[in-house]
């Protein structure tokens, strides 16, 4: 028996077994909040990733192995690897489900979300889809402000 | 002029005695991060720093020998029958009844604790680390005492190798603790981010280390 045999196994039981257990809690949470009108996206959005914990840390490691493990950049570029996977792979992902949930209340005039309409959904879409731009024209402006005000 | 018999047994009591020292301090540092301390002078850290400094005694020993200082060879036998019994029931002590007895009936209470935890409001996470250390105390000690170089130096040694073996070994393990815990928080609407910041610092623990070196240079 050993220290690190039992966080290890802690880590894997909680991971691989308790954590798929919690996602059909917290289905069955956000579908309860769901149907009263309740800020539901959290609890759904958590039993998928409940579902994908093992992938998420993975994902971790690999956003701190692009550098050596003695680089003092390691934190930043993982920082930085992290940011551009969020931005650049989930966002345009969200963006989809965002101009489908917005077509699909344009069509039928449900809310999916009980305090978005159907123009939120797109602008949110396009948004997504420009926040490397968004980024870039807010550096730009503080570049160029660095003047003051003549 | 000789050094009495006497002093020189108790010297050696004293030094047989330091391995049983060790694990008592193991012991008691496992108890002490129920309460998690990581400050200087902390319950846990002040008691591994007595581990390691019962477990590289002679080293010690040696330092003073080269500075100088006139130490008396010790570590050899016990000529009174009685100190010698005395020793050896004090280390059959701790290593039969504090060791293979005591520290799994407190390990098993930091279970029952980390149940009460939760009933409380609090994280169980404290108690079981503290249950998973109290049983792994004498893995810890074999640790330790591969750490140990047996030189004068031996201190630093042997907390620079556990420094890095909790760099490298623990603390990615204790990475995924964290994104799981910051899955949860996010599920139940509470701030995550805090924690997937944390999960990657604790995973980048060594280039943090040369970040600092870097910024003091």
């Amino acid at each position: 028996m050993s220290f690190s045999n039992g966080i290890l196994n802690l880590t894997n039981w909680v991971g691989n077994v308790i954590l798929p257990t919690l996602a059909g809690l917290f289905f069955v949470i956000a579908v309860v909040r769901f149907s009263r009108g309740l800020a539901h996206y959290p609890s759904m959005y958590g039993g998928f990733l409940c579902l994908m914990g093992s992938g998420l840390v993975r994902a971790l490691e690999t956003f701190t192995r692009q550098r050596s493990w003695n680089d003092p950049d390691v934190y930043w570029v993982s920082l930085v690897t992290l940011v551009n996977w969020i931005a650049n792979v989930i966002m345009p992902l969200y963006a989809a489900l965002e101009v489908a949930a917005g077509g699909l209340s344009l069509a039928s005039g449900m809310r999916i979300h009980h305090t978005s309409n159907w123009q939120r959904h797109f602008l949110s879409a396009g948004l997504c889809l420009l926040l490397s731009g968004l980024l870039r024209l807010a550096e730009y402006f503080v570049a160029h402000g660095t003047g003051g005000v003549s | 002029m000789q050094t009495p018999q006497l002093l020189t047994d108790m010297a050696n009591v004293m030094m047989l005695l330091a391995p049983s020292a060790a694990l008592l301090c193991l012991v008691l540092a496992g108890t002490s991060l129920r309460r998690v301390n990581f400050a200087m002078g902390g319950g846990f850290t002040k008691w591994m720093f007595w581990a390691v400094i019962f477990v590289t005694l002679p080293g010690l020993l040696t330092w003073f020998g080269n500075s100088g200082v006139s130490v008396p060879s010790l570590g050899g036998g016990i000529s009174s029958s009685w100190l010698s019994s005395f020793e050896t029931n004090l280390s059959g002590f701790v290593q039969n009844f504090v060791v293979a007895r005591m520290a799994l009936v407190l390990a098993a209470f930091m279970g029952l604790r980390a149940i009460l935890d939760v009933a409380e409001g609090e994280s169980p996470l404290p108690s079981v680390l503290a249950a998973f250390f109290l049983l792994g105390v004498q893995t810890t000690y074999t640790l330790i005492q591969q750490y140990n170089t047996g030189t004068q130096y031996a201190i630093s040694d042997v907390l620079a190798s556990l420094w890095t073996y909790l760099a490298s070994v623990i603390m990615p393990t204790a990475a995924g603790l964290g994104v799981f815990a910051a899955i949860i928080k996010f599920a139940l609407g509470k701030p995550a981010m805090r924690l997937v910041g944390v999960s990657l610092a604790l995973l980048c623990v060594s280039g943090l280390w040369a970040l600092l070196q870097a910024m003091a240079q």
